[in-house]
């Protein structure tokens, strides 16, 4: 298996915020997880990241453990991600940001700077490219963090809300983008709210409500699976009572 | 009944300790700033005891509610003119405005005060009580007592009172604060006077019974790092039991290992501390 | 670079300077620049560059300039041997240091390194070997060539020149290298660096050893040229606040900035103190203090910052 996790569980305190979360991923395709706010998708996303590390279960990565890995070993290993909140290096140009990643598997300068150009072209940030990376706006910092991401040459892309917060031109320029990540055969695993983004995108969606896988499928079966449509009006529910 | 002396002696140091080391795990907890001037306010706050004792002929009654009032207006001005906008720049300017703000004030004390080590009056507040063969003077038996009592008034405020729930709104989340109708800006600036004004109170009390220098502010601030590492960052009680814990180990290896080596016991323990239990012996994680 | 022409002109002009200058106030401050930037350059690795600021890199500095000096006094051998040794010792101190803190987020390392140098100034105060209180002094008078003991700064001028271009051109190839732009990832965000496989503890660690190691560089130098030292003027607290002021003002992570710093603030000092006589330690500090609260408040870039505005054009807002 590509990507397996098996009853992943993380507590805070006596909160279970991801509660017995399986996963599998095969090599190329794009899965989307999905679920109303606080249904644990984030959590387990930072789990599969390692970010933090599971109370309980286990996460493979191409046979290998990774559940107690630390980033920087999952970066190396091939599992790269970018954040909900872009945290792009702001005193460097966006160039500099990229090689940063690529130096992860090239040492020298000049090498890495080749891999840096050739994810600069292919997300189209080439002309950005000595710019300080504080002079973007958020859709700029979005594709920033992809691309950093792509130059550590990663084999699964675990993609944090990379569409949150841009309008739909751009997400429509950003959809067209993962597309294109997934062509060149990187596998990617991405966590979204806008629904329509999940549509669109993703090959197989994995629903999560409190902290629990309920339904996964063909997005388009799992919106309609009945469980998955009483969590989001539930949730709905309760906000409108707030 | 010496060894009992000294743990005594070295409780009531610890409380005053307790005091202004609440001050800075206010500030540090609350918005995550390490003030590195903390021990020059207590340096101030003796100095205003000294004078206002030898020029306004005023005693602690007025003098330590004096240089309550002014570090108060100290610590909001300091965060109004400085903090706040350094809080938005790099590590390295947070950093560095605290401690420039500490040069300052400990060199301008120096060209204005002297090095000269200065004194209030020994029989200030009366003499020397014996309790049960206990020999302990009045002055740091009033400095110790009432530190203790004002380190726990400063908590109950923070954990009993609407404004201790505003500033503990802010310190939780900025922004969910600020939707509830919370001005953070205020609120910290406010945690700043608190904090300030701890170290005026501990100031004048230490003052009562302790050298007063321009220099004293150095060891000081390092005390009360010490403190909070050990008591756990934003945690008033951490404060005010690893308060009077450093002041008995200072007290007792004082005592039994010599004057000398009691700061390179509390600065190692410091160091020990930072390597075991980075969030504080009583810390939460 | 863009800028080497005037890098260049800077050289000449500093290598140049004991030959233009025949006064020996002078040429004493031009030799002390020099020693300034060496220190607060070395200090820039960690602080600058790794965005790890020390406050306690006097520890450093005065474990070169004990190390210099002890060897004379206890094996008579030429102070200058005591340099490597200075900074052997070091580098382990920085291990110990370093290796605890750095796993810690925020203001920890700077709290640790105040309380590691003070514990370091207070053991040496009571220490026989190494003079305790009253310091060490060095040779009274030149043995042979290798005591490195001249009268004129002349000498000294070239060779704390010799130990900056050598610590500012490694510097140069360590910006340039994969380690320049990890430090710079790990200053920008430990979280997202490390997301990138940084290795972020074994990274500033580097940076902290190379730092160590030239600082106590700097100390064993200072304790060569002047001859004397003592607990204040080896570890005093004001040992490491100097670093941190010249190299934040003239830029802080830049690979000039803390010679910018030093040609302004050295002079001013020397100059204060000329005036003032030892009263004007205080008042230097006075402005010193000032001008970080300035630099913290107004443009924490430090002169670097103004001069990249300056010849760059204005970024602007893009997408």
């Amino acid at each position: 298996m590509f990507l397996e996790a098996r009853g992943i569980i993380k507590a805070f305190g006596s909160f279970r915020a991801v509660d017995g979360a399986d996963l599998d991923v095969t090599e190329g395709e794009i899965v989307g997880l999905i679920g109303p706010n606080g249904a644990g998708k984030s959590t387990f996303f930072n789990c599969l990241a390692g970010d933090t590390q599971p109370t309980a279960g286990t996460i493979r990565f191409l046979d290998r453990d990774v559940t107690n890995a630390t980033p920087e070993d999952h970066a190396r290993f091939g599992l790269a991600r970018t954040f909900q909140v872009p945290v792009t290096f702001e005193d460097m140009s966006v160039a500099d940001n990229v090689m940063v990643g690529a130096f992860l598997r090239h040492r020298a300068r000049a090498a890495a700077r080749r891999v840096a150009e050739e994810v600069l072209d292919f997300t189209g940030l080439s002309a950005l490219a000595d710019t300080p990376a504080r002079s973007l706006g958020t859709p700029g910092r979005k594709r920033l963090e992809i691309a950093r991401a792509l130059a550590t040459e990663p084999r699964l892309l675990l993609l944090d809300e990379a569409l949150a917060g841009l309008t739909p031109a751009e997400i429509r320029l950003a959809i067209e983008l993962v597309r294109r990540i997934k062509a060149r055969g990187i596998t990617i695993v991405i966590v979204e709210h806008i629904m329509e983004v999940i549509l669109s995108l993703a090959e197989r969606a994995v629903v999560f409500h409190q902290g629990k896988v309920i339904a996964q499928g063909a997005p388009r079966a799992v919106v309609d699976d009945p469980a998955v449509v009483s969590a989001y009006l539930g949730h709905h529910m309760k906000r409108v009572r707030v | 009944m010496i060894l009992l002396q000294v743990i005594v002696s070295g409780l009531l140091m610890g409380s005053v300790y307790a005091l202004f080391s609440s001050g800075l795990t206010l500030i540090w907890g609350m918005m995550n700033v390490v003030n590195f001037a903390h021990g020059d306010f207590v340096m101030l706050a003796m100095y205003v005891a000294f004078f206002a004792f030898t020029l306004l002929k005023v005693g602690p009654l007025l003098f330590v509610p004096l240089a309550a009032a002014l570090l108060f207006m100290l610590g909001v001005v300091v965060y109004l003119g400085l903090v706040r906008h350094v809080v938005r720049g790099p590590p390295l300017a947070q950093i560095l405005g605290t401690f420039g703000l500490a040069l300052v004030l400990r060199y301008a004390a120096f060209w204005a005060f002297t090095a000269n080590f200065v004194s209030l009056p020994d029989n200030l507040v009366g003499g020397t009580f014996d309790i049960g063969g206990l020999r302990i003077e009045a002055s740091r038996l009033l400095g110790g007592v009432l530190a203790l009592v004002i380190t726990i008034g400063m908590h109950l405020i923070l954990t009993r009172t609407a404004l201790g729930s505003r500033l503990l709104a802010v310190s939780e989340d900025r922004s969910a604060a600020m939707l509830m109708g919370i001005r953070p800006d205020r609120m910290q600036a406010i945690a700043w006077g608190f904090g300030a004004a701890s170290t005026g109170i501990a100031g004048a009390l230490i003052a009562l019974f302790f050298y007063i220098s321009p220099t004293v502010g150095e060891s000081l601030a390092l005390v009360a790092f010490v403190v909070v590492c050990l008591g756990g960052f934003g945690s008033v009680p951490g404060a005010l039991i690893a308060g009077l814990a450093i002041g008995v180990i200072e007290a007792l290896s004082g005592y039994l290992i010599g004057a000398v080596y009691k700061d390179v016991l509390v600065y190692s323990l410091f160091l020990i501390v930072l390597w075991v239990r980075p969030r504080g012996l009583m810390g939460t994680s | 670079m863009k800028h080497w022409p005037i890098a260049l002109a800077g050289f000449v002009a500093i290598a140049a300077w004991p030959l233009l200058v025949h006064d020996v106030f002078l040429q004493r401050v031009g030799a002390l620049v020099l020693l300034a930037a060496i220190s607060a350059s070395a200090w820039n690795l960690i602080g600058g560059y790794a965005g790890q600021v020390s406050v306690g890199h006097s520890i450093y500095f005065g474990i070169g300039a004990y190390a210099a000096l002890t060897l004379y006094t206890e094996l008579g051998w030429p102070p200058i041997a005591g340099a490597p040794i200075g900074m052997v010792v070091s580098m382990l101190i920085a291990v110990v240091i370093g290796t605890p803190t750095f796993r810690l987020r925020g203001h920890y390392f700077s709290m640790a390194t105040i309380a590691a140098a003070e514990l370091a100034r207070i053991l040496a105060s009571n220490w026989p070997l190494v003079g305790a209180a009253v310091g060490l002094m060095g040779p009274p008078r030149p043995r042979s060539v290798a005591d490195l003991s001249f009268i004129s700064p002349v000498p000294y001028h070239y060779l704390f020149l010799a130990a900056l271009v050598a610590l500012l051109g490694l510097t140069w190839a360590m910006q340039r290298s994969r380690m320049g732009y990890y430090l710079a990832a790990i200053r920008g965000g430990d979280r997202a660096a490390s997301s990138l496989g940084v290795p972020v503890l074994r990274y500033k660690l580097y940076a902290l050893l190379l730092s160590a190691a030239f600082t106590s560089l700097a100390g064993s130098l200072y304790a060569v040229m002047v001859g004397f030292i003592d607990p204040e003027s080896a570890l005093g607290i004001l040992i490491s606040v100097k670093m941190v002021i010249v190299a934040a003002l003239g830029g802080a992570g830049t690979l000039f900035g803390p010679l910018v710093g030093a040609i302004i603030l050295v002079p001013l000092e020397e100059t204060t103190n000329a005036l003032y006589g030892g009263s004007g330690t205080g008042i230097t500090f006075i402005i010193y203090g000032a001008i970080i609260v300035f630099v913290a408040r107004f443009q924490p870039g430090g002169i670097a910052e103004i001069w990249r505005k300056l010849t760059e054009r204005r970024p602007t807002r893009v997408s």
